[in-house]
């Protein structure tokens, strides 16, 4: 199924050059998760990191359905 | 006592009398400094009813005891007033350098009274303080005043002043200092066009002696290298500054836009960060010892928008940009570079004219009455509203008494989203609800500053919580609140401090700011006594407002938020479920159920009931 990964601000670096306004679309198996999505990405997958699924608070081991994003950015002090 | 020069400067602008007076070192401790300072005077000498826009209200510049040392980011001051905005309190932040040329002059307070006959600047240079005349100064832009000034007193003087927004008395008008830095909110410049002072001028060389400094140095040095390896890693606020935020709210559907029609705009690429830092970026401009340095210096080199100046930041592109439906990213630039020059608050000024385009569309608002078309979308009426604003011309006049008063008087003030007339910045509630909170509640009306819990909802620091839930949300704002008291009260900058100051529990970490307190001012603090404190800074503010007419009778969201479900975005078909909220709030305050702070509650803070 394919789904979309997001990169905000500097997370946006370590995307691959094919990256359309920071997002990628990836090919994954039925099942795939949160986390494994966002895991093949160079980005701490700690608290300095918000992860969410299409713009909502979730745990990282849900899984995902076709068409989903995940969007990752660094956990920082904001506006 | 160190850290506290302990002295204040009153100047009355209808006498012309200068006094200087000591502060009880007992005052000094339990109200910390800052806006905690400033509330203590006020509440003691002012008439809260008196008319903001009157000789009888006060006029605060106040810095804490971390202004001016070598505490990272310790280069913050408060401008308090009653607003002539929303009549509650204004407590409006600013850094840049002057707050460290005020403190220098060996005064930690500056208190204007009265009215000035004539346009004055009061130049404070140590215990040299004169009441000059601005003739010469009246209706130049605050760029033209900070140069002037700055050649005929020092190039080692700072300046803060108001642009021809503050002299009009627009209810959106700025003090801005060092050209660039703002203290925005609640029209605290008009209340300084209202006395006739055009500027004050700061400078000196009186440091305020630290109780520790090699320990100060040490904790400094320490947090500031910790900050440095956080830019590094984290989303690089020194190429960013806040811009990156646009699309951090529209992931989660919370970006204002087109007067809170939608939480979503379709065009956020073409005014964010990234569009900003590709196209206008030439360097990052920090404020006085920040190693954060989340400014920066732009420039639109050519074209109709052509110009050079600072920012915008996140708040400018969700009023100007998002909040109008504006997508032209120069034409946002020069807008933004026109309120600093013109010395106004993009949020007000953003979100006024974004009510103005939705009555227009709607048919409230005609053609004739604006002067030309007024579409969301449309940059060049936005900028043309802009001058008319600051300049009071035509339309202006309806515009420049913000979004509620202008709804009101065309026959829909529903459509103003405002709490205590006071416009919402940034974060759409309906997918914040710890933030509709906050709003509702805020001692100065709509603001993200009384209390950010979008750190938390949006940002997640400390840590992440969910944003469209209410669950546990009435602690988590008080908690907020009285950090920002806290932060306001000190003379730190709330980005780093509130990162440095709070652990994954919340805590306060003793080592960090209560420390860094105590290195200053020798006042040997606790964790708990410095959060008591400010507990006391925030409930004697809501004493202020009761008294002023503005209490809990004020504590709403507007129509908008509270009946009409967000039609987009992953907050879609959300309202702020506030009753679900405010009792608990209050209960956690120290209130009664109707709002009031209880008796116990004011003398377990020490103050009168």
């Amino acid at each position: 199924m394919m789904i979309r990964v997001k990169m905000l601000a500097n997370y946006r670096e370590i995307l691959p050059p094919e990256a359309i306004n920071g997002v990628v679309e990836l090919n994954v198996p039925m099942g795939t998760t949160v986390y494994d999505a966002i895991s093949k990405f160079d980005i701490p997958l700690d608290d300095t990191s918000v992860i969410v699924l299409n713009g909502l608070t979730v745990e990282l081991d849900t899984p995902l359905q076709e068409g989903d994003m995940v969007t990752a950015f660094s956990a920082i002090a904001g506006g | 006592m160190y850290g506290w020069h302990l002295k204040i400067l009153r100047v009355n602008l209808t006498t012309r009398k200068v006094t200087t007076e000591e502060v009880d070192p007992k005052i000094a401790r339990d109200y910390l400094g800052g806006r905690g300072w400033a509330i203590h005077y006020m509440y003691k000498e002012m008439d809260p009813m008196a008319d903001p826009l009157s000789p009888a209200n006060m006029l605060i510049f106040a810095t804490g005891p971390l202004t001016a040392t070598p505490a990272p980011t310790g280069n913050r001051y408060m401008v308090v007033t009653k607003s002539p905005l929303t009549g509650a309190l204004a407590h409006s932040n600013s850094g840049g350098e002057f707050p460290t040329w005020m403190k220098r002059t060996g005064f930690d307070m500056f208190i204007f009274e009265g009215k000035a006959s004539e346009p004055v600047y009061v130049l404070v240079n140590e215990d040299q303080v004169e009441v000059r005349s601005a003739a010469h100064l009246w209706g130049k832009d605050v760029h033209e005043t900070t140069d002037i000034l700055k050649a005929e007193t020092s190039n080692d003087a700072r300046v803060a002043c108001i642009g021809q927004a503050g002299e009009n008395l627009a209810l959106m008008a700025a003090i801005m200092n060092d050209k660039h830095r703002a203290a925005a909110r609640s029209g605290v410049g008009a209340v300084m066009g209202s006395k006739n002072l055009k500027a004050v001028v700061a400078m000196g060389n009186k440091n305020p002696p630290l109780h520790d400094p090699e320990g100060m140095r040490a904790l400094s040095v320490e947090t500031s290298k910790n900050v440095g390896v956080d830019v590094k890693k984290g989303s690089n606020m020194r190429i960013y500054g806040t811009s990156y935020v646009p699309q951090v709210t529209n992931t989660l559907g919370i970006l204002p836009t087109r007067n809170f029609l939608q939480g979503t705009f379709e065009h956020v690429h073409n005014i964010d960060g990234d569009a900003l830092k590709d196209n206008y970026l030439i360097r990052h401009t920090p404020c006085y010892r920040c190693p954060l340095s989340c400014g920066r210096l732009t420039e639109v080199p050519d074209g109709p928008y052509k110009g050079k100046g600072e920012g915008p930041e996140y708040e400018t592109i969700s009023s100007l940009g998002t909040g109008c439906g504006v997508s032209n990213l120069a034409a946002l630039v020069k807008a933004n570079y026109l309120c600093n020059e013109f010395g106004m608050d993009t949020i007000t000024t953003g979100m006024t004219i974004a009510v103005a385009m939705e009555m227009y569309e709607k048919g409230y608002l005609s053609e004739e009455v604006i002067g030309m078309p007024l579409k969301f979308g449309d940059h060049d009426a936005m900028i043309a509203m802009i001058k008319k604003m600051a300049y009071m011309e035509g339309f202006g006049k309806d515009l420049a008494m913000g979004s509620y008063r202008l709804a009101e008087k065309y026959g829909h003030p529903e459509l103003a989203v405002t709490v205590r007339k006071q416009e919402f910045p940034g974060y759409d509630p309906r997918g914040s609800q710890g933030m509709g909170l906050l709003y509702a509640t805020s001692n100065k009306g709509a603001s993200h500053m009384e209390g950010d819990v979008a750190y938390e909802e949006v940002f997640g620091v400390p840590v992440k919580e969910n944003p469209l839930t209410t669950e546990g949300k009435p602690e988590l704002v008080k908690h907020f609140e009285d950090s920002f008291a806290l932060i306001d009260s000190s003379g730190l900058c709330v980005f780093v401090a509130i990162r440095y100051v709070f652990n994954k529990d919340r805590m306060i970490w003793p080592e960090r700011l209560s420390e860094m307190m105590n290195l200053s001012t020798g006042a040997g603090y606790t964790p708990e006594e410095v959060m008591q404190a400010a507990d006391r800074v925030y409930t004697l503010e809501r004493m202020f407002l009761i008294k002023a007419g503005s209490g809990p009778e004020h504590d709403t969201l507007p129509h908008r938020m509270l009946h009409e479900p967000l039609p987009d975005g992953p907050a879609k078909g959300k309202v702020v479920e506030l009753d679900k909220m405010l009792p608990e709030f209050y209960k956690k305050r120290g209130w009664d159920e109707k709002g009031y702070p209880t008796k116990e509650k004011l003398m377990e803070l020490g103050l009168p009931f």
